[in-house]
């Protein structure tokens, strides 16, 4: 990538050394670099670093929003560590759906990018019918939808009845099940891993299958032995992003409860919490505690991936 | 490519630097004779509204106000989001559990000095204006006066065989007419009433006929687990019997019109306010009633108390508070904005204004102008002002008669829980 846009430099340096001076050649050659850096700078310290910075004063204060914020120290992190029963009972909320949602959602997307993989028809059609969900994924309509389809007398009941003659519960509003509707929310947009892992799969050279078969290994030996070792890359970035996401994930579970994260706390995410926290209650300096205590949790998840990496991806080169 | 580039550059920044100008120009005129209105409620509410001030446009030509309005639950979030961002609404719908928390708060302006100018609300009584004040000072207009309230379907009652809810009727009546008539009930999943134990209101309700309170003058808690313990154990023997809505169905209701259980079709009965009554109408086929709150004894009071529905406050950032006081009093004090907003916000503060709108209403309108002539007689004393705090401890009641409904925790338990958060909470502010 970079030794590409250093011949494009060069080329167009070389197409504008007739008519323009040395000096003008430099800003020429930096500004067109700048100019198409703006919107992310401007965004990033904009948007992200600034706003960041100040949350991270804000953590140290009792800011309420209507008023000017006043110092108190680390009476928020102590708070969150010692004294605050729904820090725990988000955070147990947010790890179970973590650790359903994305290796149930990576096994998802990987069966699905199997399964085109073997060269069938309208590939590109499907690809892009089975990705449609992950655009409408975090959208409200969806998590409207969501409601409607797991209620007591939704579709998903409607079907359970006719069926098997089963009268389910109010799925979304009982708070032994609603989670998990939310996890099935989530494995449903499976689009971006599916792709990711298509691409992947296309990488792994088939003469490698060839041989196997021709070593007599079965299918299902080929896939532990070929397939995953060779994908394990696309699966670390994969699981890296996921998690993330997972961690993050905030509209449908604010949509569904109505903002509430109940019943019961049983969708009281993370994010759903401390936004109750700022916004509902008005401790916004608490809330932006919470906040740095999940950007570390994230941050401590994501190195310990990295460290991981070493014992199970597998670099070809 | 060097060439495009640059052209491309320019442009973009030729239109950057265009679209600033304009933004800029834009809110400088705006400050003149823009306001903004932000509001909580229905659609029903929101097309009345949008129609006063449309209808205000012709009392002042020069005068635009834009309407923003938003569910109970997105109203608070957004209000605060943008009180922060210093970019707060001309006019905000408050409410009594809230004005406190703005005004000491500093959010609101005082209104004190326009009362006899620019507000003519001197027929109000004394009541209907000082449940606008916090700390001796005016910061809310009383929208209108409503009470909490029974609504039910009469119809769906009396093809069940069981008498409906009815005024003095006991709580133990109403739990004994429920179970009948459920027994008998129309349709599969239906129940004769929604379950309210986790309605702050209709607790409240109750508390006020055991003359206890949610809280004490000094911001402390009015009631003790014992009380907590009674109210889930009687919602408790309900729902066992069928007599109110299952746990599961109840948890669907986001506290809204649009999805309570009566207007779900689930149930023939909610405990709401009863301004909500036009809302409630609107979007229930059947014809429903309107009655007082069951009682613990015959000889109990009432619980009920005369409050504002909701009040009108002004931003004390607005460049326009004349302009936004002249507004309000052409909601609650001028016969053209009366007569648009009708009863839908609760009964007019003001006499005269409710004498000249009466006999205009209809009759959804007017059985809800009778239920608070009716119950007027029988009303207690505004409750003491709501502490910091209050605004979460309704989640918090909401969530533990939850764990109560679903048996997660047994009614003492849930009583025991529901003092201890709530305690907590109020001393952490």
């Amino acid at each position: 990538m970079a030794f590409r846009s250093d011949t494009l430099v060069e080329e167009s340096r070389a197409a504008a050394l007739p008519r323009k001076g040395a000096m003008r050649r430099i800003f020429d050659r930096n500004i067109h670099a700048y100019v198409f850096l703006l919107p992310w700078l401007i965004g990033f310290f904009g948007l992200t670093l600034g706003p960041a910075l100040a949350s991270l004063y804000l953590s140290f204060t009792n800011y309420d929003l209507l008023q000017s914020p006043d110092w108190v120290g680390a009476a928020n992190y102590v708070r969150i560590a010692t004294a605050d029963p729904k820090f725990a009972a988000s955070m147990k909320v947010t790890f179970l759906y973590v650790l359903l949602s994305v290796p149930l959602k990576l096994a998802f997307a990987l069966l699905i990018a199997m399964a085109f993989n073997r060269g069938i028809k309208g590939l590109t059609l499907y690809r892009a019918i089975f990705y449609l969900p992950s655009l409408l994924g975090s959208s409200v309509a969806i998590a409207v939808l969501w409601r409607q389809l797991f209620a007591s007398d939704g579709l998903v009941n409607m079907a359970l009845w006719q069926l098997f003659g089963y009268e389910g519960p109010s799925w979304i509003s009982n708070p032994n099940y609603s989670l998990y509707t939310l996890v099935i929310l989530s494995i449903w947009q499976f689009g971006s891993p599916m792709i990711i892992f298509l691409a992947g799969l296309r990488q792994i050279p088939a003469d490698m299958y060839e041989a196997a078969e021709i070593d007599g290994a079965s299918k299902q030996r080929q896939f532990f032995r070929i397939t995953l070792p060779l994908l394990t890359p696309v699966i670390f970035f994969n699981a890296v992003i996921q998690t993330i996401e997972a961690f993050k994930a905030f509209t449908p579970a604010f949509i569904i409860s109505e903002g509430t994260g109940g019943p019961i706390n049983s969708t009281l995410f993370y994010t759903l919490y401390l936004y109750q926290e700022a916004f509902g209650f008005f401790r916004m300096g608490y809330a932006s505690a919470l906040a740095w205590v999940l950007v570390v949790i994230i941050s401590l998840f994501t190195a310990f991936s990295f460290l991981s990496a070493r014992y199970w991806v597998h670099y070809d080169d | 490519m060097s060439m495009m580039l640059h052209r491309r550059s320019v442009l973009s920044g030729g239109l950057a630097a265009l679209s600033l100008a304009t933004l800029g120009g834009g809110s400088a005129l705006a400050q003149a004779a823009r306001l903004r209105m932000l509001w909580w409620g229905s659609q029903e509410r929101a097309d009345r509204t949008n129609k006063a001030i449309a209808a205000y446009k012709e009392v002042k030509p020069d005068l635009t106000i834009d309407g923003e309005f938003a569910g109970w639950s997105d109203y608070w979030p957004r209000l605060a989001t943008q009180v922060a961002g210093r970019n707060a609404p001309d006019l905000i719908q408050m409410d009594y559990r809230y004005i406190f928390e703005y005004a000491r708060r500093g959010a609101i302006a005082p209104l004190d000095d326009h009362l006899g100018k620019g507000l003519q609300i001197e027929d109000f009584g004394q009541m209907n204006i000082d449940s606008g004040r916090v700390d001796g000072k005016l910061y809310g207009i009383n929208l209108g006066v409503n009470s909490s309230a029974v609504f039910f379907d009469a119809a769906a009652w009396e093809k069940s065989g069981a008498t409906p809810p009815a005024m003095g009727q006991t709580w133990e009546e109403f739990a004994e007419n429920a179970t009948k008539m459920s027994e008998n009930k129309p349709k599969p999943g239906y129940f004769a009433t929604a379950d309210s134990s986790g309605l702050e209101p209709s607790f409240e309700n109750w508390l006020r006929q055991n003359k206890k309170s949610l809280y004490t003058p000094d911001g402390g808690l009015g009631y003790e687990p014992k009380d907590a313990a009674d109210w889930f154990t009687m919602w408790s023997k309900m729902r066992e019997a069928g007599a109110c809505v299952p746990a599961d169905v109840q948890a669907l209701d986001q506290l809204n019109i649009e999805t309570n259980p009566l207007t779900m079709g689930k149930a023939a009965t909610a405990f709401a306010h009863s301004n909500q009554f036009v809302g409630y109408q609107a979007l229930n086929k059947a014809k429903l009633s309107v009655t007082s709150y069951p009682k613990i004894s015959k000889d109990a009071p009432s619980g009920h108390y005369l409050k504002p529905s909701m009040l009108m406050s002004v931003a004390s950032g607005s460049q326009g508070i004349e302009a936004a006081v002249g507004f309000i009093n052409f909601l609650v004090a001028d016969p053209k904005g009366i007569d648009i907003l009708g009863v839908e916000r609760g009964v007019p503060a003001s006499a005269s204004m409710r004498d000249q709108l009466t006999p205009k209403l209809d009759e959804v309108s007017q059985s809800m102008v009778k239920f608070i002539a009716d119950i007027t007689p029988e009303v207690g004393d505004l409750p003491p002002a709501p502490p910091p705090g209050a605004g979460e401890l309704a989640f918090v009641l909401t969530r533990t008669s939850q764990e109560v409904a679903f048996g997660k925790l047994t009614p003492a338990e849930g009583g025991e829980r529901l003092v201890k958060e709530a305690e907590t909470v109020l001393k952490r502010k």
